[in-house]
């Protein structure tokens, strides 16, 4: 446990960088800066390790930043996702409190790699102590001088800026974030063009998550295939789940890939006394809910999750127990995804309102039998017609609660009230 | 761009690559629904009505934002595009009122047409639906944004065409309102093209709101004559009167947008102040009359007192129609006599303004430099402006030798306030800058000329531009300097191998031109106004607005020896004061005629409505009196074969090489710029175009030094104008820019 992004979580002071630098940190970054690393041999490293997007797509990294038009003339930027806003998620927030140097140290040998001179790390508006602890750590970094122009006459130019959100969840989404950067209201653009040609200022840009970037350093530390090893197949590494819900013990784990189900509710410190798991949204409130059989029978990777019926998304893991009435947690997801569709294209401005009104209205007591067909209808409509994937993420949990609890709902709507004990 | 095959609905059809999907489908007749995507805005696919199914392709991607490449297979009507289709339709309108029978946009409604192919019959909607709370955003535009789809046609064509962000998306998801930033409302010149636009009722016309159903009415191909694009417009008519202009596409011409000016004007036909009947002056006393009347009262009015042609004087106002002016010219040269012009408000008539314009319309997107001399190009001429605006956008750079910093919609870099007793001087130093770099030789008035940095820096852009434009504004025209500074220019560009593009001759002037309608030998408009003469036609002339000394020339025309004969179709206080015979003439969209645009491009039209009243189009009035003069060659049965003579005529274009001397001019001059809502009698009657800022526009601006010595302070009146210190306008000079009548 607490392998790569929280291995210094336990030491005094670690978010600075003496402990950084005491555990091996910037080693890589000095490597690269005495021109002893070259960007292809990082890039082969990235491709042993199987890292995964850690911001829930789990594209591979290595594959992405191959991706950059790096020998292409002109600006290019690097930037990094830290605006994590998907309900269940706060491991990004623990990195950027426990581990900024990881991160800046990633997105410095990205920049490397990719030809970037630009970084921005993008922090979630709410996240004023991470925020604080990433500024500190980079006037850190800039006072070591790691970063800068021709760092250390190594001809290698490296600026990062911090830029903190103003509290919209769209500007998770990697174009929505690269508008907010800009300056201009966060709203997705369409793709293709791909942030990789066009991306911020109309520049290639790649955008990875903070996980993703923290990772980096120690994969080429200590090579791709030790990184690859510490996971199962197609799941290198280790990953940090954040664990919340009805569980004792709600925290973030840096566990394996791989991990059974069952071992990491435990770590969590398992269920309330006398409570059964009722259900787990193995990846993030967008990623389909599973029934708790479904859910005891999954390992921590991506495969498994796969196969179990969800996503491992960012590893945020919820835990419902049996007190769970399954109509009013779709409730709240609806109208987390009502208030924070940015209203620009025509199926989520309207399909999220429209969802979120049925289940208001059948927790009102107002509901009609034809409401659950209408509410997988309106779902469908909006699935893969959208922009970006908040469209797709508003939608899916409408599909798997009803799929997997529809009796509840049906419960509901025929005598107006939780098939639930409400003294839960 | 290479051209390739694609498939569309099984049909193998070309494009290049590159294109976006839905313009080779339109291209092709391949119908695909759409809201957001216009093809001179950029694209956003934000509606996703253009939803098509792509092989190979798991989800359905928007044919606005898919760009062709060779191969690609495409379903625009598939179970798969349809759904997506059809999913988005409904989407849009659970919330959309669906009020057709009271929204002003009912029959020619995208959403509505769309809607009958891929709407349902029922609606499944049980929920409240959205209602947005409107925000009053001036006088042109309507607003009902509960009908809003967001599709931000206009907030696009806000930032990208009129170059002004006014409109905005705030809020979010189903908050997202559509609405001005700011609380003064929509003041761009262009405005009115959101209501075209706009593929909903969420902008309508305000001044047509509520005046016809759409199909009601007839669409009369016509032509906008406010300035010196022409644009290309529809006149839509109900029951005799014109109810709406809207837009006409002429890629070469207007492309797909019109001014507000061209676009709301009409408004002035319904006016009260119209000249209605033929009204005659008897022992002091105006009484109406027959037209019979009417016109032997002005023929034996001229005859009397005209026994030689030589004092006979006609003037015409630059917006008549070529016929109009063909026929006036025509009568006055059949008279014996010579003298006639159009430019009665030019400082100095005498001037030939020898500048041709070199470059076209649609050319003028391809420069990489623009020099405006003397213009606030913005508002005096939208349409051209849009064209320099296009060529920043591509990178051009645009200098100014301006007698005040305008407000423009792109970067002047370079800025040279000079005021007008200067500009000879100014220009002098440009050019003896521009021979110095080209190492050429000068000409010998340009010995003890003083080359300034700022003429350098001027010269410099043109020289470093590899097609660049010298553009001369109307400005120039109540300069004394008129004929060095256009000479200039033109030498300025041939120096610098620059092209020319004269725009200080506005509305129908070029037509005027074309005719002759100006003397050889004769008088010119100064002279005609500050004559002797005892007989005249006033062809369309309102003096306080039309002539340079409007009090002078008043005086002048109202001495009880002078007849003076108008043709009019708007009452006007100071026309009553001189004039003898008031005969009332149609006004725009009420009769036929010609208009010759600046690329020299005649565009004919008929009339849109029957003329108001008695009214009858001024070339059949002209006709008339030319017959009861007894003048030959008038023997036109309609304006086409008028039109056919005059454009046969080859008019004069060797004109001698002007003299670059100072006149005297005050050490501090006045610039006095009729605002753009006031350039013609048809636009000063249009309420709603007065209501907006550009109408309102009435401002004395002058510096503060130059405050000091004139003893004027903020908020004074200059001239009967409100005085505003600034530091936008040259030394020496004020600059009025007004809806006021003209003071010298």
């Amino acid at each position: 446990m607490n392998k790569v992004c929280f291995k210094n979580i336990n030491k005094d002071n670690p978010s600075s960088l003496a402990t950084y630098e005491a555990s091996g940190g910037y080693k890589v970054w000095r490597k690269i800066l005495k021109g002893e690393l070259s960007q292809g041999k990082i890039l082969d490293e990235l491709k042993t390790s199987g890292l995964r997007g850690r911001g829930g797509a789990g594209f591979p990294t290595g594959l992405k930043w191959s991706f950059m038009p790096r020998n292409q003339e002109g600006q290019k930027y690097v930037v990094c996702n830290s605006d994590e806003g998907e309900p269940g998620t706060c491991k990004d927030r623990d990195i950027l409190r426990f581990n900024p140097h990881a991160v800046i140290e990633g997105m410095a040998i990205a920049g490397y790699v990719m030809k970037a001179s630009v970084g921005y790390n993008y922090i979630r508006g709410e996240f004023m102590e991470p925020y604080y602890r990433f500024e500190e750590a980079l006037n850190e970094a800039y006072g070591a001088g790691l970063l800068g122009e021709d760092i250390n006459d190594s001809k290698i130019t490296f600026n990062l800026y911090t830029h903190l959100g103003a509290g919209a969840y769209i500007c998770g989404e990697e174009t929505a974030l690269l508008e907010s950067i800009e300056g201009k209201k966060g709203q997705p653009r369409f793709k293709p063009p791909f942030p990789a040609n066009v991306g911020l200022y109309g520049k290639p840009t790649t955008i990875n998550n903070t996980e993703s970037f923290a990772s980096v350093p120690d994969i080429l530390a200590k090579g791709g295939q030790w990184f690859a090893d510490l996971g199962v197949p197609n799941s290198g590494g280790c990953k940090l789940f954040s664990v919340t819900g009805h569980v004792n013990n709600p925290a973030n784990f840096e566990i394996p890939m791989g991990t059974p189900f069952s071992d990491l509710l435990e770590m969590a410190g398992g269920l309330r006394e006398g409570r059964k798991l009722k259900a787990v949204i193995p990846g993030g409130s967008s990623t389909p809910v599973l029934p708790a059989k479904a859910a005891l029978k999954m390992n921590m990777d991506y495969d498994s999750i796969d196969k179990a019926g969800s996503m491992l998304g960012a590893g945020s893991v919820i835990i419902m127990d049996d007190t769970t009435c399954m109509v009013k947690a779709l409730t709240r997801l609806a109208h987390f995804y009502y208030d924070e569709s940015c209203g620009q294209c025509t199926p989520c401005r309207e399909g999220t309102g429209w969802i979120y009104r049925v289940l208001k209205r059948i927790m009102d007591g107002h509901g009609k039998n034809e409401d659950l067909d209408l509410l997988l209808s309106v779902q469908d409509k909006i699935i893969g017609n959208t922009i970006c994937a908040l469209g797709d993420a508003a939608a899916m949990p409408v599909e798997s609660f009803i799929r997997h609890f529809r009796k509840e709902f049906e419960h509901y709507i025929k005598n107006g009230e939780s098939m639930v004990a409400k003294d839960g | 761009m290479v051209d390739i095959e694609i498939e569309i609905d099984g049909k193998v059809v070309h494009g290049n690559s590159g294109e976006s999907v839905i313009s080779i489908a339109d291209r092709e007749g391949i119908e695909i629904p759409r809201f957001c995507y216009h093809k001179k805005l950029s694209v956003s696919a934000n509606c996703r009505m253009c939803l098509i199914d792509i092989k190979g392709n798991p989800k359905p991607q928007p044919a606005c934002s898919t760009l062709a490449s060779a191969g690609m297979k495409l379903y625009t009507k598939n179970a798969k595009a349809k759904a997506a289709q059809k999913a988005v339709m409904e989407f849009l309108l659970i919330n959309h009122p669906l009020d057709c029978p009271i929204c002003d946009q009912g029959g020619e409604c995208e959403l509505q047409d769309v809607a009958m192919e891929y709407g349902s019959d029922v609606s499944v909607f049980n929920e409240g639906k959205r209602i947005v709370a409107d925000k009053d955003i001036g006088a042109l535009i309507h607003t009902d944004m509960t009908r809003c789809i967001h599709c931000t046609r206009c907030i696009r064509f806000g930032a990208e065409v009129a170059g002004i962000v006014e409109m905005g998306g705030t809020g979010r998801g189903e908050d997202l309102k559509i609405e001005p930033f700011l609380s003064e409302g929509i003041q761009s010149e262009l405005s009115g093209n959101m209501i075209d636009v706009c593929p909903v009722g969420a902008l309508t016309s305000k001044p047509f709101r509520f005046e016809v159903r759409s199909w009601q009415m007839n669409s009369i191909q016509s032509i906008a004559r406010h300035d010196l694009v022409g644009s290309n417009i529809f006149t839509q008519t109900h029951k005799g009167k014109v109810k709406r202009v809207v837009a006409r596409d002429n890629e070469s011409v207007n492309e797909t947008w019109i001014s507000d000016r061209d676009r709301f004007s009409y408004q002035g036909l319904a006016s009260e102040k119209r000249c209605l009947v033929p009204k005659i002056k008897v022992n002091n006393e105006w009484r109406e009359a027959s037209w019979q009347e009417a016109l032997d009262f002005a023929v034996n009015g001229i005859k009397n007192n005209n026994s030689d042609g030589s004092k006979f004087g006609a003037l015409t106002s630059k917006n008549a129609t070529l016929e109009e002016l063909y026929l006036l010219q025509k009568l006055t040269r059949g008279m014996g006599s010579d003298n006639l012009d159009y430019r009665s408000d030019f400082a100095n008539p005498a001037a030939a303004n020898i500048l041709k314009s070199s470059i076209s319309l649609a050319e003028l997107e391809d420069i990489d430099h623009a020099l405006i001399v003397g213009s606030h190009l913005r508002l005096e001429q939208p349409m051209i402006n849009h064209r320099i605006r296009k060529a920043t956008l591509n990178g051009a750079s645009v200098s100014a030798i301006n007698a005040q910093t305008f407000d423009s919609n792109y970067r002047i870099s370079n800025n040279l306030l000079t005021a007008p007793q200067n500009t000879l001087a100014t220009l002098s130093g440009v050019l003896k800058a521009v021979l110095n770099e080209a190492s050429e030789k000068q000409p010998d008035y340009l010995n003890s000329v003083v080359v300034e940095q700022a003429h350098k820096d001027i010269a410099d852009n043109l020289l470093n531009a590899e097609n660049a434009v010298v553009i001369l504004g109307e400005h120039v025209n109540g300069n004394p300097d008129s004929d060095g500074i256009s000479q200039l220019v033109k030498d300025i560009a041939e120096a610098s191998q620059a092209q020319t593009l004269n725009v200080s001759l506005t509305s129908n002037s070029l037509a005027a031109e074309q005719v002759g309608f100006r003397p050889v030998n004769g008088k010119n408009a100064l002279e005609i106004l500050a004559s002797d003469l005892n007989s005249f036609v006033m062809f369309d002339i309102y003096p306080d607005f039309d002539c340079f000394n409007p009090e002078s020339a008043i005086e002048n025309l109202s001495r009880s020896d002078a007849f003076v004969v108008s043709l009019n179709s708007f009452e006007d206080d100071s026309v009553l004061k001189y004039s003898d015979v008031v005969l009332p003439i149609a006004s725009f969209y009420e009769t036929s005629g010609t208009h010759v645009n600046i690329d020299n491009i005649s565009q004919s039209y008929s009339a849109s409505v029957k003329s108001a009243g008695d009214s009858k189009p001024g070339w059949k009035v002209i006709k008339v009196l030319a017959d009861l003069l007894e003048i030959q060659g008038f023997e036109f049965v309609d304006s086409c074969e008028v039109a056919d003579e005059a454009l046969s005529m080859t008019p004069s274009t060797s004109v001698a090489r002007a003299k670059i001397t100072g006149s005297e001019i005050p050490e501090i001059s006045t610039v006095w710029q009729c605002a753009p809502y006031s350039v013609d009698a048809l636009v000063r009657h249009s309420s709603s175009l007065q209501e907006t800022q550009i109408g309102q526009i009435n401002v004395a601006s002058v510096s503060k030094a130059t405050a000091k010595l004139l003893k004027l302070s903020e908020g004074d009146l200059f001239k009967g104008v409100p005085v505003n210190i600034n530091n936008s306008v040259a030394e020496g000079c004020v600059f009025v820019h007004t809806y006021q009548p003209r003071k010298c």
